[in-house]
C-alpha cells in the first residue's frame, strides 16, 4: 500500500495542490473577486460551492462561497476586436492570459491555525493569496457531525459524502422560514426538518397542514406515496387532529382527534383577521368590537339568527349605534361563510383547545389537517389565528409563572404556518399574533416556522426577524430581495439563490449554520425513514412497519 | 562552445543595449532576422545573447555608379557581388545574457569586446535560451524597432529548433507569456500573433 493513500485514509483527500486561482481585489462587505488560473475551465466551476483561501501573510485559512463567475477581459478592446473563430492560436493564447475568468467569493469564516473552530470573518485574505477548492474535509469541519441536536438535511453540491447538520438547537430558537416557489419541494423540506425536530425532542411542534402534507402519506407528482409525520412517529410523539374528519378517514389518515370551534368562543380579534378575505370594510370591521360587547359571547348566533330581527338589533339601529347597511352588511358575510364550515359548532368547544395544548405541553407534535377546509384561505386564517392566540397566551402566562418560580419552563413550541404572507403582510402583521410572536423571539418559547411562496408579502421587519432561511428556488426580484433582507453580505448570495435546481436544491443560512449553504436536500426515502425511525431500510420487517400502522 | 559552424563576424560597435558588427564574406547567407546570436564580454564572464534586428549593405560611390549604369555586363555584376568587399553589417538587440549556469533575460552588466567573433545561437543552447520565452519583455520595450516583427522572428526561429512534435505546445506558451506581457494592447498582440502564423 503506497503512502499517499494511506494517508488519506487518515485525513481524507489532500486538497488539490494546484490553486484556482489568486485573489486580486474586494472588500470585507462586497466580497472577493478571484482571477481563475487558465489551468481551470470556467464551465467547470458553480456558484454555491466552497472554496478555501489561504492568506498570504499569515496562513489564516478563510472558507468562502462562490457567489457569481464572469468572463473578463484585459482589454477593454476585446469586444471589437476578438480573434476570429478559426484562428486557433489566437483563441487558445488570448484564453486565460486576455480573456480571463474570475470568480466573486463571498468570504464566511475564518480559521487561525491555532483555534479548531472557524468563526465568523472579521478580515480577508491579502492580495494575491491562493483559492483552492474546498475539500470534503474542509466542508465537513464547518459543518460538524451529526449527533442530538444538529441534523442532517442534504449536501453540499457536488460533496455527497459531506453531509450539512442543521442545528436544530439554534432552529427552534428564533422563527425560521422555508421559502421557495410552488413546486420546489418546500414541503418535502419542512417535513424532513420537522422530522429531526420531532426526533431531537427539542421542542413541540404545532403544524396548520393547509395541504394534508405533514401528518399522513402524501403523493407527489408521479403518484409515489411519502410518509407523513405520523407515520414516522408511531410512538406517540405526533397526533394529527382532523377539521375535516371525512376527508381524512378517505384518505387513510389516522387521526387522534378533531378540532371543532364554538362560535361563542370565536372573539372579534378573530374575524377581524378575515377582514379582507371576507371583504369587510373598516367600519365594518370595528363594528365587530360593539357587536360583541353588546350581543355577548353568542354575537356570531345571534347576528345569523335566522328567527327574525332580534329586538337588540333593530334597538342598535333605531337608537343609531350601527347604520342599518353596515349591519346587513357584516350578517350577509358571516352568513356566506361561518355555516359553510363545518368545524364551527354552536355553543363553546373551548376543550379542543385544551387538547391541543396539554399534547404539546407533554412534548407531542400536532399535525392539524385541514382536509377539504384548506381550499379556503379564510378557515385557514381564522383556526390558525384562533388557536394560536389562545395557545401563545398560555405559553405566556405559564412563562410569567415560571419566571416565579411557579411552574415549570413551557416546551419550546414551533408553529409551523403556510401562506405566511397572508398572517404576516405589512397591513397586519403589526397587530397579529403571528407577527407578535416573529418579534418576540423566543422571549415565550414559542416560535414560527414560515413556509412561504412569497416571502416579499411578508413585513421587513418580521423576515429581519428570521432566523434561519431554507431557501428554494425563487425568481421574482422582490422575492429574492425579501428573502435576504437584513442579511449582510446577502447581494452576492442572491445569484446563487436565482440559480437553484427547481427541485431538492436550497440554499440555507442563518441562526442554524456556520456559514451559507446550497445543499442538495436529503431524500425523502426508506432510508431517510430508517434513520429517523431507527429500523434498518432493509429488513424485512422494516418494510412492514414502515409502509403501515 | 555553442553548436555553430563558426562565427558570423564580429562585432564594431555595441552597448549593454545592442551591438552591431560585420559579417564574414563566407557566412553571408547565415544571419536572418530573428536569428539569435551571442558574444562574450569584455571580461570573458558572461555570454550576451541578441536578437539580430538589421541586416544592411551600405552604398558607396562605385557602387551607385555601377547601379546607374543601363546595361551593365554580367561579368562586372558578379565580380562586385562576389569579389568586391563591401562590407554586410548586422546589429543585434541584446536580450539576455547567460552567466556561469543562469540564464538571465535582463540587460547585461557589461557589453560585449569589441571585434569579438559572435556566433549564432542553436542546438541545445537556443532551445535552452528560448526555453521560457522572457526574452520577449527586452524585445517588446526596445523602441525605434519593428518590435513585434522582430519578436515574430525570433519566436518563429525558436519555434524550429524544436522538434515537431514540440512545436504547438512552445507556441502556445510563447504565445501566452506575449499574451501576458500585451494583455492590455491588443493591436500590438494581434501584430505578433499575426506574424507568428
Amino acid at each position: 500500500m503506497s503512502e499517499t493513500p494511506r494517508l488519506d485514509e487518515v485525513f481524507g483527500p489532500a486538497r488539490s495542490e494546484r490553486p484556482l486561482g489568486q485573489v486580486m481585489e474586494g472588500s470585507l462587505s462586497t466580497g472577493l473577486k478571484v482571477r481563475l488560473d487558465p489551468g481551470f475551465t470556467l464551465e467547470r466551476m458553480a456558484v454555491g460551492r466552497y472554496v478555501v483561501i489561504l492568506g498570504r501573510q499569515t496562513g489564516i485559512t478563510f472558507f468562502g462561497l462562490i457567489t457569481d463567475i464572469a468572463l473578463e477581459a484585459s482589454d477593454p478592446g476585446l469586444i471589437h476586436r476578438p480573434p476570429q473563430a478559426d484562428d486557433r492560436l489566437s483563441l487558445d493564447v488570448y484564453l486565460g492570459e486576455v480573456a480571463y475568468g474570475t470568480l466573486h467569493v463571498s468570504p464566511m469564516l475564518m480559521l487561525e491555525a491555532d483555534q479548531d473552530q472557524p468563526r465568523p470573518i472579521k478580515t480577508i485574505p491579502t492580495h494575491f493569496s491562493h483559492v483552492y477548492e474546498a475539500s470534503a474535509q474542509d466542508v465537513a469541519r464547518v459543518f460538524g457531525e451529526e449527533d442530538e441536536t444538529h441534523f442532517f438535511v442534504g449536501t453540499p453540491l457536488d460533496m455527497e459524502a459531506v453531509q450539512v447538520n442543521l442545528d436544530l438547537g439554534r432552529f427552534v430558537e428564533r422563527s425560521s422560514g422555508v421559502f421557495g416557489k410552488t413546486g420546489t419541494g418546500k414541503s418535502f423540506i419542512t417535513r424532513t426538518i420537522l422530522a429531526g425536530i420531532v426526533q431531537s425532542g427539542l421542542a413541540s411542534t404545532l403544524i396548520f397542514d393547509m395541504h394534508n402534507d405533514y401528518g399522513w402519506s402524501v403523493k407527489d407528482e408521479s403518484g409515489r406515496a411519502y410518509k407523513g409525520l405520523r407515520q414516522l412517529f408511531q410512538d406517540g410523539r405526533v397526533s394529527v387532529i382532523t377539521l375535516d374528519e371525512n376527508t381524512s378517514r378517505a384518505r387513510g389518515s389516522k387521526i387522534d382527534g378533531r378540532l371543532t370551534i364554538g362560535y361563542e368562543d370565536l372573539e372579534p380579534e378573530d374575524v377581524e383577521m378575515l377582514a379582507s378575505l371576507l371583504g369587510l370594510t373598516d367600519v365594518q370591521t370595528q363594528a365587530l368590537y360593539f357587536l360583541h360587547r353588546r350581543l355577548g359571547v353568542d354575537w356570531i348566533s345571534r347576528l345569523m339568527s335566522e328567527s327574525g330581527e332580534e329586538d337588540e338589533l333593530q334597538e342598535m339601529i333605531d337608537s343609531g349605534r350601527i347604520v342599518a347597511g353596515t349591519l346587513g352588511a357584516i350578517r350577509r358575510k358571516f352568513e356566506s361563510f361561518f355555516p359553510r364550515m363545518g368545524f364551527l359548532v354552536p355553543g363553546s368547544a373551548n376543550q379542543s383547545v385544551d387538547d391541543v395544548f396539554q399534547r404539546l405541553s407533554m412534548g407531542t407534535s400536532v399535525v392539524l389537517e385541514f382536509g377539504n377546509y384548506g381550499n379556503t384561505l379564510a378557515a385557514y386564517v381564522l383556526v390558525a389565528n384562533y388557536l394560536t392566540r389562545r395557545i401563545h397566551a398560555r405559553y405566556v402566562h405559564l412563562k410569567n409563572l415560571a419566571a416565579g418560580q411557579k411552574a415549570e419552563e413551557p416546551r419550546p413550541l414551533v408553529i409551523v404556518i403556510e401562506e405566511a404572507h397572508k398572517f404576516l403582510d405589512p397591513q397586519v402583521a403589526g397587530h397579529t399574533i403571528f407577527g407578535t410572536i416573529a418579534r418576540e423571539l423566543r422571549k415565550y418559547n414559542v416560535t414560527l416556522l414560515i413556509v412561504d411562496q412569497r416571502p416579499s408579502g411578508i413585513e421587513d421587519e418580521v423576515m429581519s426577524q428570521v432566523g434561519t432561511r431554507v431557501t428554494c428556488l425563487l425568481d421574482n426580484d422582490a422575492d429574492i430581495r425579501a428573502v435576504f433582507s437584513g442579511v449582510s453580505g446577502a447581494g452576492a448570495l442572491r445569484e446563487v439563490l436565482a440559480r437553484l435546481d427547481t427541485r431538492q436544491q436550497a440554499l440555507i443560512l442563518g441562526h442554524a449554520v456556520p456559514m451559507p449553504v446550497v445543499v442538495r436536500t436529503r431524500d425523502y426515502d426508506q432510508d431517510f425513514y430508517a434513520s429517523i425511525t431507527g429500523v434498518a431500510a432493509g429488513s424485512a420487517s422494516a418494510g412492514e412497519s414502515l409502509f403501515g400502522e | 562552445m555553442p553548436e555553430t559552424t563558426g562565427p558570423i563576424g564580429r562585432i564594431t560597435r555595441c552597448s549593454t543595449q545592442s551591438f552591431s558588427g560585420a559579417v564574414h564574406p563566407s557566412a553571408l547567407s547565415r544571419p536572418a532576422f530573428g536569428a539569435f546570436c551571442q558574444a562574450e564580454d569584455t571580461a570573458g564572464e558572461i555570454k550576451v545573447i541578441g536578437v539580430i534586428y538589421d541586416l544592411r549593405i551600405e552604398d558607396d560611390p562605385l557602387a551607385r555608379q555601377m547601379a546607374a549604369l543601363e546595361d551593365l555586363p554580367a561579368e562586372q555584376l558578379a565580380d562586385a557581388q562576389k569579389n568586391r568587399q563591401a562590407p554586410v553589417e548586422f546589429s543585434a538587440l541584446t536580450v539576455g545574457y547567460e552567466q556561469g549556469d543562469r540564464i538571465i533575460y535582463a540587460l547585461p552588466p557589461r557589453p560585449p569586446l569589441t571585434l569579438s567573433p559572435v556566433f549564432l545561437l542553436s542546438g541545445q543552447d537556443l532551445l535552452r535560451f528560448t526555453g521560457e520565452a522572457s526574452f520577449a519583455r527586452l524585445i517588446l520595450a526596445s523602441p525605434n524597432l519593428p518590435s513585434e516583427q522582430l519578436l515574430a522572428a525570433a519566436l518563429r526561429s525558436a519555434i524550429a529548433a524544436r522538434p515537431e512534435g514540440d512545436r504547438d505546445r512552445y507556441q502556445l506558451l510563447a504565445g501566452r507569456t506575449v499574451a501576458r506581457l500585451l494583455a492590455g494592447d491588443l493591436p500590438r498582440l494581434e501584430n505578433v500573433l499575426g506574424a507568428l502564423r
